[in-house]
């Protein structure tokens, strides 16, 4: 059974038409690579599922349940959470109180007007967990907006992983860092990926990251899906290889 | 009755005409440029009161021309001196500045030309009624509709057919590309705060006209202006003007049957547009 | 204890200090006891629209209609229904609650500058209602005949009416019950949800926050404490009248806030105490004081933008 199940969705702003009739299933415990040339319609297709945006047309399901017109804030609570190409966090918190944020709502505490020192106390040790897990526990008290870019980025995923999703929804994650900080997060997500089982659905221009971590490859061109299948299957795709990866490789 | 209500129909239209020349002044403003112009009042009292003293030398005419030019240049030089400032800053800064500049402006009239009301002469031939019918109809309220009207129909005349209109309206939709497409945004913006004053300085030479002079004159006139945009549609020039006039008309209505709901019914007609459009009769979704 | 907040507390501490002792060395500097507890009244009124400004990042420009709801709660109340100052300050507190209640939904989905716009539009709407029903408000002269009543405890009177320093006391019980709250709410899940708001609206609500509704509340609790503000300003007056609900007094309150410093705590009530003082000399001396307010609030916004409190942690910091 799909976790995620995207039906033929299309979104279209005034006369452009930005997603085309796109569907992808994803599987439990899969990690999926969104890959295509600049302005393939990726990120919109994300906002698709998050509900950044609303389709024109088509339909979102998740666990079973269409959520196709459902807020943002409901879908975090259905088990969607995501990262954006742009980092955003709260720059001048400090990371343990990026973390906190959606470590509370996670546990229900949204709008509660105090804790109990149990409360308190659990929220305390999952933040350090959080923290240690992703190696920004020497951080913690440095203000986010500080910190360098790699850094920003952990911040920024960890909050998402926080919020103990079921699906986790990458964009970009490796945007503008150098190789270490690249490799880095490459690990973080394998990690996550391989010892939580995590779902996750990642956009990724960094090829040698897409190879390395993807279970199955998506591919989008113009706003439509180009190819589909395993790694193996996209490197040897030749409509694939003449219309992104040559053009990649040239 | 009926020509009670006629009169008072045709009077709100006036009346929304006054807020829709202002509200279109300050759209423009806000739009391109993210600030709420809280002095929009006041350059209009300044338009109404600079008209008032260069009627004696150049006539009514002249000061009918002449002085929503000045005010405009005023309005120039404000901009470039302390608006401009505080573009890409929180929004809040430019509020509190103008809001500032409300208070001189006001106080400064009150200064210079007096605090008591002025008689302003309009020439005897525009104040005669038309028919003893319809008495209602002066010259001279025909005469400010008429105005108003060209003055609208030129301002979507200039945005929609000059290279400045449809730069500005390219830089409300997307003022990063605009500029990166070699556009000078500065003074862009600068003309198009004048283009908004002018405006303003217009709404004041013929209120001065119909409501006498007094310093309160532009604060009185603001917040129905605020209503009309928010009514009519936040971002939408066309929906400013509809929502002056409607708000106007429902005023007028309103005179006759409760006449003391008469300022409350335009903030009634805000909240029931805001229930059932949160963005205004023709505002689109998304835009802020 | 780390530094941040060592200092936090020592700034608690000293302005609890000054708060305290204030009737006793305010006229030695050449104030009287009224102006004292003006500062404390505006002063919450601003720290009130701060919860919003500074902690949720909302701009609301029509705070002055909740101030004036308040008051004219007291008042009214008072004047016609229970001769009691308690009563009516609960009265007048959730008058201008309910209605902040009320318009929220009708704002809560706009921003910035509309956000800003819409307040202020709606605020009107009560200074309408103030300024023509004469027959209950007093229009524009303003609603008279009324005062605020001694306490009450049971066991002793406290005469707030006569005893200027006993007033100013319960103004300040009041003021520490208020700032208190709000000083809780702000270390709350939900209040770190609002300063989430504030540093990344979109963000927050990928994080599942439902933006809106907690704006919207936000909004509502801001309004309460900003009434409970009016309820005492009326009873400072003895007297309400509708330029307490007009939009030109909800800038003043924005301008306190901005010239303390909106990033902190105590900073609104610094604002309250310079602008409350610097308004009170200006129109003892000018006829003209209204362009130095003008003028004021754009050499703030020139040169001030962080307020007093944002330039002092600035030096502190480097």
């Amino acid at each position: 059974m799909s976790l995620l199940r995207v039906e033929n969705v299309s979104k279209q702003f005034g006369s452009l038409i930005a997603v085309n009739g796109v569907s992808m299933n994803v599987e439990p415990g899969e990690l999926r690579a969104v890959i295509g040339p600049n302005g393939a319609g990726k990120t919109t297709f994300f906002n698709l599922i998050s509900g950044f945006l609303t389709p024109t047309a088509g339909r979102v399901t998740f666990d079973n349940e269409d959520i196709t017109h459902m807020l943002p804030a409901r879908r975090v609570w259905k088990g969607i959470a995501r990262t954006f190409q742009i980092t955003e966090v709260f720059p001048e918190l400090s990371v343990r109180e990026n973390l906190r944020v959606p470590v509370e709502v996670a546990a229900g505490h949204r709008l509660s007007p105090w804790l109990s020192a149990d409360d308190d106390g659990e929220i305390r040790a999952r933040v350090t967990d959080l923290m240690d897990m992703s190696g920004l526990a020497d951080k913690a008290d440095r203000l986010v907006g500080e910190l360098s870019h790699g850094d920003q980025r952990a911040t920024e995923i960890m909050m998402a992983l926080a919020l103990k999703p079921r699906l986790l929804l990458l964009d970009e994650p490796t945007a503008g860092m150098g190789d270490q900080e690249t490799y880095d997060i490459a690990q973080l997500i394998r990690k996550l990926h391989k010892d939580q089982s995590l779902t996750i659905v990642l956009i990724e221009h960094d090829m040698r990251v897409v190879f390395h971590l993807a279970d199955r490859i998506m591919v989008l061109a113009e706003g439509a899906m180009l190819a589909e299948g395993t790694p193996k299957e996209i490197a040897a795709n030749e409509t694939v290889q003449a219309a992104y990866l040559g053009k990649a490789a040239a | 009755m009926t020509q009670l209500i006629l009169f008072n129909v045709f009077n709100g239209l006036i009346v929304g005409a006054f807020y829709a020349l202002m509200a279109l002044g300050l759209s423009l403003i806000m739009n391109l440029s993210g600030v709420i112009n809280f002095a929009h009042g006041g350059f209009l009292a300044v338009g109404a009161y600079l008209a008032y003293s260069l009627i004696p030398y150049i006539g009514f005419w002249g000061g009918l021309i002449v002085a929503p030019f000045l005010t405009a240049f005023i309005g120039l030089i404000v901009e470039r001196v302390l608006i401009r400032r505080l573009y890409g800053r929180d929004p809040l800064y430019s509020l509190l500045l103008t809001f500032g500049l409300a208070f001189m402006f006001e106080d400064g009239t009150r200064f210079i030309w007096g605090a008591q009301s002025l008689p302003y002469q309009v020439p005897g031939w525009l104040l005669s009624p038309l028919s003893s019918e319809l008495f209602f109809l002066t010259g001279y309220r025909l005469f400010m509709v008429l105005i108003v009207a060209i003055a609208v129909i030129g301002l979507f005349l200039i945005l929609g057919r000059t290279r400045l209109g449809i730069r500005i309206r390219a830089g409300t939709l997307d003022l990063e590309t605009v500029s990166v497409l070699g556009v000078n945004v500065r003074i862009l913006r600068n003309l198009n705060f004048g283009l908004g004053i002018y405006l303003a300085g217009l709404a004041g030479v013929l209120a001065a006209g119909m409501l006498g002079l007094q310093p309160t004159i532009g604060s009185s006139l603001i917040m129905p202006s605020f209503v009309a945009i928010i009514v009519g549609g936040l971002g939408s020039l066309p929906g400013t003007l509809l929502g002056g006039l409607l708000i106007g008309v429902a005023s007028g209505i309103t005179t006759v049957f409760f006449p003391s709901a008469t300022e409350a019914v335009m903030y009634v007609m805000m909240a029931a547009v805001l229930l059932v459009r949160p963005h205004g009769l023709l505002g689109e979704e998304g835009r802020f | 204890m780390n530094p941040i907040d060592y200092n936090k507390y020592t700034a608690t501490v000293i302005v609890w200090l000054l708060l305290l002792t204030m009737p006793f060395w305010l006229p030695a500097i050449g104030g009287y006891s009224e102006l004292g507890t003006r500062v404390v009244v505006l002063g919450l009124a601003a720290m009130s629209l701060n919860f919003l400004l500074g902690y949720t990042g909302v701009l609301s420009f029509g705070h002055a209609a909740y101030f004036g709801l308040g008051a004219y709660g007291v008042g009214l109340t008072i004047r016609y229904l229970v001769p009691s100052t308690g009563v009516g300050i609960v009265a007048g507190t959730l008058i201008g609650t309910i209605a902040g209640a009320i318009i929220g939904p009708m704002i809560v989905r706009l921003r910035g500058v509309y956000f800003a716009m819409v307040t202020i539009a709606f605020g009107q709407v009560f200074f309408f209602i103030a300024f023509r029903w004469h027959s209950v408000t007093g229009g524009d002269d303003g609603l008279t005949d009324w005062s605020r009543m001694p306490i009450n405890l049971g066991f002793t009177t406290i005469d707030i009416q006569h005893d200027a320093r006993a007033f100013y006391y319960l103004v300040l019980v009041v003021f520490a019950i208020a700032v208190g709250a709000m000083a809780w709410i702000l270390r709350s899940p939900f209040g770190r949800t609002l300063i989430a708001i504030r540093e990344n609206e979109r963000r927050a609500r990928f994080l599942g926050i439902p933006v809106d509704q907690h704006i919207w509340i936000a909004w509502t609790i801001s309004c309460c404490f900003v009434s409970v503000a009016g309820a005492l300003y009326a009873l400072l007056n003895n007297f309400v009248d509708p330029r307490a609900l007009y939009w030109t007094q909800s800038g003043d309150f924005v301008i306190m806030a901005v010239l303390g410093g909106m990033r902190s705590f105590w900073g609104p009530l610094l604002g309250a105490a310079i602008f409350v003082v610097l308004q009170d000399y200006l129109s003892s001396q000018t006829q003209n004081w209204m362009s130095f307010v003008g003028l004021f609030f754009v050499l703030v916004v020139l040169f001030f933008p962080r307020g007093v409190l944002g330039i002092i942690k600035r030096k502190v910091a480097s």
